[in-house]
């Protein structure tokens, strides 16, 4: 399998998640507003601001984004910030889920959750699979999982 | 097996005294006065007293031949099964009220799970030992007679079965007069910190007049009461802790006991070690001491509070700690590799920010509070900057060794972490946005360990790019190797006598063999199109076809109906018979690319052909093939199989 990337449409999932935590961080500008405390552009400054940057966080994390089924191993880089490359044997996968949000049914996608034992990256997510995706991905990996012998998983 | 008896009265003052003490001072303070608050008591006490009687009375577990069952629950009732293969740990606790009572409460631990899988309370301490004992020696395999013998048989049995218990380490007086001694409980200074931050502006109001040198002079000796006070409470609750601690080993697991007020004891199966964690600080450094604790992937998330592991080594002299950890896992001599010099310089910046920061809420305090202090007093930490930076450089590293990974960190409290490959769960390579100017990454190497939880998992930080990537990958085919190799052990084990290039070729046969037959109907290649459109000349040509497709060839004797003179269990001694060992070397297959047609069903049936579910499996198929055509029969057979094995490894998995 080579790499994979997210359906393009996850951008909007994510941009939608920035207007709301851009809404939420403007509040107490909109608060100090209106009792007299900011001048009327500071609230729109200030959400607007928050907003461009999860805009941009969206774009690039999506261009960053990417997971590959190799040999034996689940393969995800990830992360804008902090960039993060993480290998899943395929011998510890505990259990792996196929779920849709209400956003994410909003916009016809699925995300596809694998488990391991183990304390940090104990739970994997990738967002951004077409429905259908995420199901083959899932069964995908539950096969591979159940080849690679589970006895070992701990 | 019932619970202690004792257990009844125990469980109800411990579930309602505090309730019921609360209620009789709440009904006393009323009109009612004595009688009613008497009464009111009583009821609560004879109402928790009937509940617990009918928790005692439903209350039972059973030692099965594979299971732990607990049947459990007075309104909702709970069956539960515990293979003993799954269980990581067992402990025994005693407090002082229930070593009185002569009573002991069990937990059993499995991986997963947000709490405790298995809970006893509470049996008779003999009882809890028992139980531990045999909990131990029915994972270890013993036979299905000795299992279900009788009590008293399997107690005179017990001596003989024990293995002897060989002692690893026992606390001295003067040891855990030293653990004592450097335990510092900062919890106290937390809360006192947390309390005195909202009183401050109160206070201030009441003491203006005092000079400022008089308040900052209260202040040291306050702060420095605090810590005596917390240093004597660390020192106690140390103490009380590792009373008698003693770690020993018996067979393949190790057991521990310890506590003075509490008693803990408890068994943890070498095969479940997770990791090994070797901590210093700069006082035990200097004395030469260190202490070790051992993971293992039994205690949920939030459990370790009370500690972490039960099993660690409060402290020693650092080189009978590593002999110690040597004893558990042998992880051979390390040479730390550590990161590019350069990097001390990240850690300068890092901490004269956190200097700075420090200095900024003097100078607020200073400013919003009381005037005149000195607020630039934390600048002189700017001079420990250079030697902690040099400091966590130094402490920082990684070792790979044969089985095992080894990193350190910590500038001050220093720790090493030994992780065997074979207990990898998965690697993360992270690079910050500041590790990234530095061009330096991070490897995480994850395990299903507890302590990992606090944030002590096994880390290589800060090493550059092309080494952390190195590193990434050359753990990543350790772990495989070392799967690789558990695995053959594993099957050589259990059905094997031979030796083990023997075990490797059949094994690696009988994934090609389980390809095979999914593929059959895919025609793929003219052999199989051949065999599955065509099943009785495949049947009927014998030996060539068999030898070259053994697999198939077993598959289409079933279909005709005359498996059973063929059949791997009646006759195990021909020997290219196909379940158990198709002929490897003569086929010119290619198996490349085993990955896509792979059928778990049937590799389920090769990957344990003595089990008695193949038996199953295969009278199953036949009475359903009865009345349809081979064709359909081969087409249909992979899904139903497949569902079938899932159940079974579901079952396996937990």
């Amino acid at each position: 399998m080579t790499t994979q990337s997210l359906h393009p449409r996850i951008q909007v999932v994510w941009v939608l998640r920035a207007v709301i935590v851009a809404a939420v961080l403007s509040l107490p500008f909109v608060g100090a507003f209106y009792l007299d405390r900011l001048p009327r552009w500071a609230p729109v400054v200030a959400g607007g601001v928050v907003l461009a940057l999860g805009v941009v966080h969206a774009v690039l994390k999506y261009r960053r984004w990417s997971y590959e089924i190799r040999e034996d191993a689940l393969y995800l880089d990830r992360g804008v910030v902090t960039q993060v490359r993480t290998t899943v044997p395929l011998v510890r996968i505990q259990h792996v889920d196929s779920r849709r949000g209400p956003v994410e049914r909003s916009v016809g996608l699925a995300s596809c959750v694998v488990y391991t034992a183990g304390s940090r990256g104990a739970d994997v997510r990738i967002p951004g699979l077409t429905p259908d995706g995420a199901s083959d991905l899932r069964e995908e990996l539950k096969r591979l999982a159940i080849r690679a012998d589970g006895e070992d998983a701990v | 097996m019932k619970l202690a008896p004792q257990s009844v009265p125990y469980r109800t003052l411990q579930k309602v005294s505090g309730f019921v003490v609360v209620a009789f001072f709440v009904v006393n303070s009323n009109d009612w006065g004595l009688p009613a608050a008497a009464a009111a008591g009583g009821a609560i006490l004879l109402v928790a007293l009937a509940y617990e009687v009918a928790y005692y009375r439903r209350f039972a577990y059973d030692l099965t031949a594979d299971t732990l069952d607990i049947s459990s629950g007075v309104i909702s009732r709970r069956e539960r099964e515990i293979p003993y293969r799954r269980i990581q740990n067992v402990d025994v606790s005693q407090s002082v009220i229930q070593r009185a009572l002569g009573i002991a409460a069990v937990d059993l631990e499995t991986a997963g799970g947000s709490s405790t899988e298995g809970s006893i309370r509470f049996v008779k301490p003999e009882e809890a030992t028992r139980l531990r004992r045999e909990v131990q020696r029915r994972k270890s395999g013993a036979s299905a007679g000795e299992a279900g013998a009788v009590d008293g048989a399997a107690d005179a049995d017990r001596d003989a079965v024990e293995p002897a218990e060989e002692d690893l380490f026992a606390i001295s007086p003067g040891e855990l007069a030293l653990v004592g001694a450097l335990s510092f409980d900062g919890r106290l200074i937390g809360l006192m910190a947390f309390l005195g931050s909202g009183s401050v502006p109160v206070l201030s109001g009441f003491i203006p007049e005092t000079s400022a040198v008089a308040l900052t002079a209260t202040a040291i000796v306050a702060v420095g009461g605090l810590f005596l006070v917390s240093w004597i409470l660390g020192a106690g609750v140390a103490f009380s802790n590792y009373y008698g601690f003693r770690l020993s080993r018996a067979g393949d697991e190790l057991r521990y006991e310890r506590g003075l007020f509490r008693r803990y004891s408890g068994s943890i199966p070498t095969e479940k070690i997770q990791t090994l964690t070797i901590t210093d600080n700069p006082a035990k450094r200097a004395l030469g001491y260190a202490s070790l604790s051992i993971e293992t992937a039994g205690y949920a998330p939030g459990q370790s509070s009370d500690g972490g592991s039960q099993a660690a080594v409060p402290i020693a002299t650092t080189d009978r700690v590593y002999r110690l950890a040597h004893e558990v896992e042998s992880f051979g001599t390390p040479t730390f590799s550590r990161p590019p010099k350069r990097i001390r310089w990240r850690y300068v910046f890092r901490y004269a920010i956190a200097v700075a920061v420090l200095v900024g809420v003097a100078f607020a305090v200073d400013w919003y509070v009381t005037p005149d202090l000195p607020w630039y007093g934390p600048a002189v930490l700017l001079v420990a900057v250079l030697p902690a930076a040099h400091l966590k450089w130094k402490h920082r590293g990684y070792w790979l060794g044969d089985d095992h990974l080894l990193t350190r960190n910590g500038f001050w409290s220093r720790t090493v972490t030994v992780v065997p490959y074979y207990r990898i769960q998965t690697v993360i390579d992270s690079r910050t946005i500041f590790q990234r100017r530095w061009n330096v990454a991070t490897i995480v190497a994850d395990t299903a360990g507890s302590s990992s939880i606090a944030g002590t998992s096994a880390a290589a930080v800060d090493f550059e790019v092309d080494e952390a990537i190195e590193l990434r990958e050359a753990l990543q085919e350790r772990l495989q190797s070392a799967l690789a190799s558990h695995r053959d052990r594993r099957d050589r084990f259990e059905w094997f006598e031979g030796d083990l290039d023997d075990a490797v070729e059949s094994d690696r046969g009988d994934d090609v063999a389980a390809v095979d037959t999914a593929g059959a109907d895919d025609a793929t290649d003219t052999e199989s199109a051949e065999g599955t459109t065509e099943p009785g000349i495949a049947d009927t040509a014998g030996t060539p076809d068999a030898d070259r497709d053994p697999e198939r060839s077993g598959i289409d004797a079933d279909d005709a109906d005359d498996a059973d003179n063929r059949d791997d269990e009646t006759s195990p001694e021909i020997p290219d018979n196909g379940v158990i060992r198709p002929d490897f070397a003569t086929s010119e297959r290619d198996y490349s690319e085993p990955a896509e047609r792979i059928d778990t069903g049937e590799y389920a049936v090769d990957r344990f052909p003595s089990d008695a579910d193949v038996a199953r499996r295969g009278d199953e198929r036949d009475e359903e093939s009865d009345d349809e055509t081979p064709d359909d029969e081969l087409s249909d057979d992979p899904a139903e199989t497949e569902e079938e094995s899932d159940d079974d490894t579901a079952g396996d998995e937990k």
